[in-house]
């Protein structure tokens, strides 16, 4: 596990006017999947890639576990660090195999010394190592090929995973399926994941972490749950989709609705379970209330009319100026 | 054909029968296109960085090119005399543009997305050239060499004139003593040589683009 620190990081290319990412500072806390969520000239991918030193920075530093990366040479950093990159990445006049085994090679290992890391990588990926070892690139399908580069970011069992777009080029369906994988492998190996994407939907689905970029400033950094709760601004407000009732349904806690108990109820719900979860529980069971749950003490309830009061709350000006799509849903769903 | 088919005209003893001359073909047309590559390559790896020696380099290639390969031969005589290296000096010279620019196009034609991932695996400037630009080059540099090998194994038929008997050695004999069926045999070897070899590195170059699509000759 790594943990990165970025402090004051700024990158101005000579001759443009703007610099491409602009006194930027957050942390990326070990073993979580931290989401560089931009338009592109946001400044992710160049901030991606001043971590393995692809990029320097013009001023600032980066730390890896208090470590500025300036102070290591670049070679030894990037092999010690995983990068997956959009389709394009494999080598094409190697196998699958000699594709996941490059950075053990250039480390000096022989072949067969990584076979077997080579077959338990691939099966990792969902690749049986008997089908696809001796396979070209061209040959595998675009999922397939990103599996791969997957297998050989993770070749040298690096505690940091650096992934631009790996799936931006992937059909949605395909997409999906990756995104779960990438999920749950991570949930067995904990690597500290920087991950650089433009799709929100994305950044919500992976991200424990989500940092906000645009024209190189960071607007927001936080968990979902907070970025949509307290968006700091009407950008990060307008990007993250604050108003977008399904997604508050879908990362917003029950405790957003937190009311006081008015009686006993049979149902118990974790405060920290979605909104989604509440309501459908609630409609399932039929109940009027269901008990809110933390560390097994009881913190309140929560109903259909309290469901809806909080997410009506949450827009005030919405409401003010008629635009009450989030109440209105919210009561259609309630009467219902 | 019935020249290249009589018996007598295959003694190994005989230093102008067909193996022999064939092998001294092959000896000549192998040493200059060895020779050739091994000028190529360095001179192309460092043409594709830097433009500052490309534009040089294959000027001065182009212009050796323009020589007439009889005058140049015959040029060299007084510094080497009727000995191979007259014939081979030309003939390596001439390789240089078509395999130069070959190289070059080669190698400046990976994807630099490729030689970017190789970086951030943490691949020295070294390892990039010879692990991704390199490999992935090649076939596109075999493709060069095809069109130089044919070029070189027609050229060198005038080796004769300038001491070197090989296969034009059945062309000028059979001109001077008009023997036709000589002459034939001559061409139709040559030309054999020149579609057999071909066709090897043809082979050669599909081997090496394994993986991907073959390239049609560049």
């Amino acid at each position: 596990m790594a943990k990165i620190e970025f402090v004051d990081v700024s990158k101005s290319y000579p001759g443009a006017a703007k610099p491409a990412v602009d006194h930027v500072s957050f942390t990326v806390r070990e073993g979580g999947i931290c989401m560089l969520l931009g338009t592109s000239g946001s400044g992710k991918t160049t901030l991606l890639r001043m971590v393995n030193r692809l990029i320097d920075p013009t001023s600032g530093s980066i730390l890896i576990d208090g470590t500025a990366t300036t102070a290591q040479d670049p070679i030894a950093l990037r092999r010690s660090i995983g990068y997956v990159i959009q389709q394009v990445g494999l080598f094409p006049h190697l196998t699958v195999e000699e594709n996941v085994r490059v950075v053990p090679s250039i480390l000096g290992e022989s072949a067969a010394e990584s076979t077997d890391r080579v077959d338990e990588l691939l099966v990792l990926v969902g690749l049986p190592p008997q089908e696809f070892r001796k396979r070209y690139p061209r040959q595998l399908s675009g999922g397939q090929q990103q599996r791969v580069g997957l297998a050989r970011a993770l070749a040298a069992d690096p505690a940091l995973l650096l992934m631009d777009e790996p799936f931006g080029a992937l059909d949605a369906i395909t997409r999906t399926r990756m995104q779960d994988e990438l999920l749950h492998i991570q949930r067995d190996m904990h690597k500290t994941i920087l991950f650089v994407t433009h799709d929100v939907e994305e950044a919500f689905r992976l991200g424990d972490q989500i940092v906000i970029l645009t024209d190189g400033k960071l607007m927001q950094e936080g968990t979902p749950i907070e970025l949509l709760a307290s968006p700091a601004n009407d950008f990060v407000a307008q990007l993250v989709g604050a108003d977008n009732v399904v997604r508050q349904f879908e990362y917003l806690p029950v405790m957003m609705a937190l009311e006081p108990a008015t009686g006993p109820a049979r149902e118990r719900i974790s405060a920290e379970a979605p909104l989604l979860d509440g309501l459908l529980q609630l409609i399932q069971t039929g109940q009027t209330a269901l008990a809110v749950e933390e560390r097994g003490e009881m913190r309140g309830q929560v109903t259909l009319a309290s469901i809806s009061r909080a997410l009506r709350e949450r827009k005030p000006d919405a409401a003010a100026t008629g635009d009450a799509q989030p109440s209105d849903a919210a009561s259609a769903v309630a009467g219902a | 054909m019935s020249y290249i088919f009589d018996g007598f005209n295959w003694d190994l003893s005989d230093p102008t029968s067909i193996p022999n001359l064939l092998f001294q073909h092959l000896i000549i047309t192998g040493i200059s296109l060895a020779i050739g590559l091994l000028i190529a390559v360095p001179v192309g790896v460092l043409a594709a960085r830097y433009t500052k020696i490309y534009l040089p380099a294959i000027t001065l290639a182009g212009i050796l090119y323009t020589l007439p390969s009889l005058a140049f031969m015959a040029l060299l005589i007084p510094f080497t005399g009727l000995n191979p290296p007259t014939v081979i000096i030309p003939l390596v010279l001439y390789t240089q543009v078509v395999l130069i620019r070959n190289i070059v196009a080669a190698i400046r034609a990976v994807d630099p997305a490729l030689l970017e991932v190789g970086r951030a695996m943490g691949m020295t400037e070294r390892q990039v050239l010879f692990r991704v630009s390199f490999p992935l080059a090649l076939p596109v540099i075999v493709a060069g060499l095809r069109v130089a090998a044919v070029t070189t194994i027609g050229i060198a038929t005038i080796g004769p004139l300038f001491g070197v008997p090989d296969l034009g050695y059945l062309i000028f004999q059979g001109f001077n003593f008009r023997i036709n069926v000589q002459i034939e045999a001559g061409v139709i070897l040559v030309s054999a040589l020149a579609v057999g070899v071909d066709l090897l590195l043809l082979a050669l170059q599909s081997f090496l683009s394994r993986g991907r699509q073959v390239v049609a000759v560049a």
